[in-house]
């Protein structure tokens, strides 16, 4: 809850000399805009111009048939309650695991910290798979049902998890620890004691976090046919019933902001941190307040999987995978190459133009007030629209390929980053120091939009761009989707192997997906660390 | 003094409030209408359905047509076999695969590249029966009035489709993909030289067929009997969609039943089902209307031999490893 508030830098040295100031740091991925603004006119093939009116002018007047209604509904419910059960179950794997991972708690344990780096490993692989790819591997496996969509999230989910709370854990201060243990305290109880609720409020906002992601999983999930909405935002799309499309739109839309609003108001009730500064110490408030939340939650779990009809017994029986010979000449044959290459490139144009895009288009609105509330709904929408979607949309006016990919990847994490900016702007707003910053300038002089560069962004510059390297490493798994829609990049052979059941194809891709994934990681971990220290 | 006394009340106000708020955030799926069977996109569980003979189809046309004739077939064959018999609807041609694989489906309208998928990974599948169309079925290339292609007088014609904006159905669609690359291939056209360096594929002949017409695609190629009968129902604009070339024949759909049917429904079933394929006639109203939905005068024998030749095709475009 906490802002670092960090002050700007005094002595200012010709730029040559020393790197841009963090603010501007910010922007700088926003240049990749120059070389797209060149490259654009001629990808523009505008034959769907029309459709995409239609398309808009539909946002308007979604049908409203009852039947139609009663579908979208069934769907959305599938939808949230697959995301609420795979969400449940990845905190709570992921929880253990995340326990597991820590570095602290092994030394309390064991005085050694090897288990911990071995978990950690282990656990980089199942978060370097997509939860699509998971859940098209269960399809094969177990077959169509919903409990395929909701261990597909709670898979990488939980290992992403275990993650986050393995480092929350170890970056606790160990004080209370070691003197609990000097005291005499058993280890696991003075873990317990020491760590625990420390711990609380940075995994609990984590976990809220989690929720919503979990919202836009299902519904990505539902696009590639693994049940909910998703299956009938594709079909209406793909049979450019846009009417009809919209009805699924708005409902989702409705969902997802209610369930964000929800999770902000308990976040500050609870005195939980914000995303960026989930590292920030702090006590939360009304614990049993959150423990009886907690405790509802239960039930509910129960209930709804019962109304979905996920039967965990049904997962235990696998069926084989389509017979094959593999036949490694043609895996080796494939342009592997290019697509690794085209996979990168689309990862850092779309990670630039998300990372840069959001700060620019908050400044770039900041003189007129209705531009924030503009800016709000295009990023709802752009969080909202599962990034294959909003591909198959650009492809009525654009050609296929890597740009128009990395527009469809750009827009849906542009949403998620610039709601998450605005989130901790405003709360940044509401500390003394920050606030006063932005006020001080605005008194000098400045216009609305420097005031808000280096009075308010100066001060959360790292922390968004750490939080950007973060989200450049997510990107790299989303390719896949994106892929999947013909659109470009490693994805599209995954599609051809899956329709054409080569299996030997289908396992080289997920490596080498997995490889290039453990990669970035490890890169994206480094930027951001670097980014934090200094 | 006061505000020590009201703050444990208000505590408690505040704690129901949020304990209410997270009930009502979790509870929301529950209170949902639970989704209907049949009409939900989920395959029921791995159960061992004894009795029921679920039937599906790969989505190759808009779902609203599909949903309009297979309830109505699955009466009609519940009628004549005595048997329940469920309609699933799958949401793509691989899935329905993979569904019959595991068994998940009993009889499946496939495509002919698809039959042969399944077949080959369920080996023993029955090929039941094939409309009197499928013997010799065509595809159509088709062109946006806009794009300025022509129709062309044979087959080397289709380079004309070199750098044009171009859609398939389909991945695994016979008659939306496989056959159309091979006649493109045979004509000197790869997938790389569409413009953009990739083709699109719009997942069913309604959408190519929609996507050509708008213009987001320059051309496109369709199944030939949902072209004529989009064509009918007045939803293509000639104006705006032509037709540029017809494909030669070749073999397409097919019912495909699970091998082990008779152990199940009892002897004698596999042949009493093709029975109610072969006997399907247009004088009876009913069956007029399942006839008429499925673009067919009536159902044939389908000769198993017919798909050596797509499956030839499958291997060299690398569909069917």
């Amino acid at each position: 809850m906490t802002p670092v508030v960090t002050a700007p830098r005094p002595g200012h040295c010709p730029w040559p000399f020393q790197p841009p100031a963090a603010p501007l740091l910010m922007l700088l991925p926003a240049l990749v805009l120059l070389p797209l603004a060149a490259l654009l006119p001629g990808l523009v093939h505008g034959g769907g111009w029309e459709l995409i009116g239609q398309f808009a002018a539909a946002a308007l007047t979604p049908s409203l048939d009852p039947v139609l209604l009663g579908a979208a509904f069934t769907g959305l419910g599938v939808t949230v309650g697959i995301a609420l059960l795979g969400w449940a179950l990845s905190l709570a794997l992921g929880l253990v695991g995340g326990v597991l991972s820590s570095r602290t708690i092994w030394r309390t344990l064991l005085a050694e910290a090897w288990p911990a780096e071995l978990i950690r490993r282990f656990l980089a692989v199942p978060r370097s798979i997509h939860e699509l790819l998971w859940g098209l591997l269960f399809l094969q496996l177990v077959g169509l049902q919903p409990a395929v969509a909701v261990l597909a999230i709670a898979i990488p989910y939980a290992a992403l998890v275990a993650r986050v709370v393995g480092d929350l854990l170890d970056a606790l201060p160990t004080a209370p620890l070691d003197a609990l243990r000097n005291a005499g305290a058993g280890a696991p109880g003075a873990l317990l004691t020491a760590l625990g609720p420390a711990l609380l409020p940075g995994a609990f906002s984590y976990g809220g976090y989690r929720l919503e992601c979990a919202l836009r999983s299902a519904t990505l999930l539902g696009v590639f046919g693994l049940g909910g909405l998703g299956t009938e935002l594709r079909l209406t799309l793909q049979s450019l019933q846009f009417h009809e499309l919209w009805t699924g739109l708005w409902l989702l839309l409705a969902v997802m902001l209610l369930l964000e609003g929800s999770l902000r108001l308990l976040r500050r009730r609870w005195g939980m941190p914000g995303r960026f500064g989930l590292d920030a110490r702090g006590v939360g408030r009304s614990g049993r307040e959150l423990l009886l939340a907690l405790l509802a939650l239960l039930p509910v779990l129960v209930l709804v999987a019962r109304a979905l009809g996920v039967n965990p017994a049904s997962l235990l029986v696998w069926q084989a995978l389509p017979p094959f010979l593999p036949n490694w000449p043609v895996v080796l044959a494939l342009p592997w190459g290019s697509m690794v290459g085209t996979t990168v490139l689309l990862t850092l144009l779309a990670a630039a133009l998300a990372v840069g895009g959001a700060p620019l288009l908050l400044l770039f609105v900041a003189p007129w007030p209705w531009g924030r509330l503009l800016l709000q709904g295009l990023w709802a929408l752009g969080r909202l629209w599962p990034p294959p979607l909003t591909a198959l949309l650009l492809l009525f006016v654009l050609k296929p390929g890597l740009v128009t990919a990395a527009l469809a990847l750009a827009f849906h994490n542009l949403g998620v980053l610039g709601r998450l900016l605005l989130e901790a702007a405003d709360s940044a707003a509401e500390g003394p120091a920050a606030g006063g910053a932005e006020l001080a300038l605005r008194c000098a002089g400045c216009g609305p939009r420097l005031a808000l560069l280096y009075g308010r962004f100066s001060g959360l510059a790292r922390s968004y761009l750490a939080y950007g390297a973060y989200r450049a490493d997510v990107i790299l798994r989303e390719t896949v989707v994106v892929g999947l829609v013909g659109a470009a990049g490693l994805g599209t052979l995954l599609l051809e192997a899956l329709s054409s059941f080569a299996v030997d194809q289908l396992l080289a891709l997920v490596a080498v997906y997995a490889a290039l994934t453990l990669v970035g990681e490890d890169l994206s971990d480094r930027a951001r660390r670097r980014l934090l220290a200094s | 003094m006061s505000s020590l006394f009201r703050r444990p009340l208000l505590r408690l106000r505040e704690r129901s409030t949020a304990v209410l708020a997270g009930l009502a955030l979790a509870l929301f799926p529950a209170v949902l209408p639970p989704s209907q069977p049949g009409a939900a996109p989920l395959i029921p569980g791995a159960e061992a359905q004894q009795k029921l003979l679920r039937i599906s189809a790969i989505p190759d046309q808009k779902p609203e047509t599909l949903n309009r004739l297979y309830p109505l077939l699955a009466n009609e064959l519940s009628r004549s076999l005595g048997v329940p018999v469920k309609y699933v609807p799958v949401t793509d041609y691989t899935a329905a695969v993979s569904a019959f694989r595991r068994g998940d489906l009993d009889l499946v309208w496939f495509g002919a590249l698809t039959g042969v998928q399944a077949r080959l990974q369920k080996p023993g599948a029955k090929v039941i029966a094939q409309r009197d169309i499928d013997g010799s079925f065509h595809s159509l290339f088709i062109a946006n009035t806009v794009s300025g292609l022509k129709p062309i007088r044979n087959q080397k014609g289709l380079s004309e489709l070199k750098g044009k904006r171009f859609t398939f159905g389909s991945e695994s669609s016979t008659s939306g993909r496989l056959m159309p690359q091979y006649f493109l291939g045979q004509a000197g056209v790869t997938l790389q030289d569409f413009a953009g360096g990739a083709p699109g594929f719009s997942s069913s002949h309604d959408a190519t067929i929609a996507l050509v017409q708008s213009g987001a695609y320059q051309a496109g190629v369709v199944n030939e009997e949902v072209w004529q009968s989009s064509l009918l129902s007045g939803k293509t604009d000639p104006r705006k969609v032509i037709v540029i070339w017809r494909t030669p024949g070749y073999p397409n759909y097919h019912w495909l039943a699970q091998p082990d049917l008779d152990q199940r429904f009892g002897k004698g079933f596999t042949a009493k089902l093709q029975g109610s394929f072969l006997n399907l006639r247009a004088n009876n109203p009913k069956q007029a209307d399942i006839l008429e939905l499925f673009g067919a005068k009536r159902f044939i024998p389908a000769p198993v031999a017919q798909y050596d030749a797509i499956e030839k095709v499958g291997r060299e475009i690398g569909k069917i490893r």
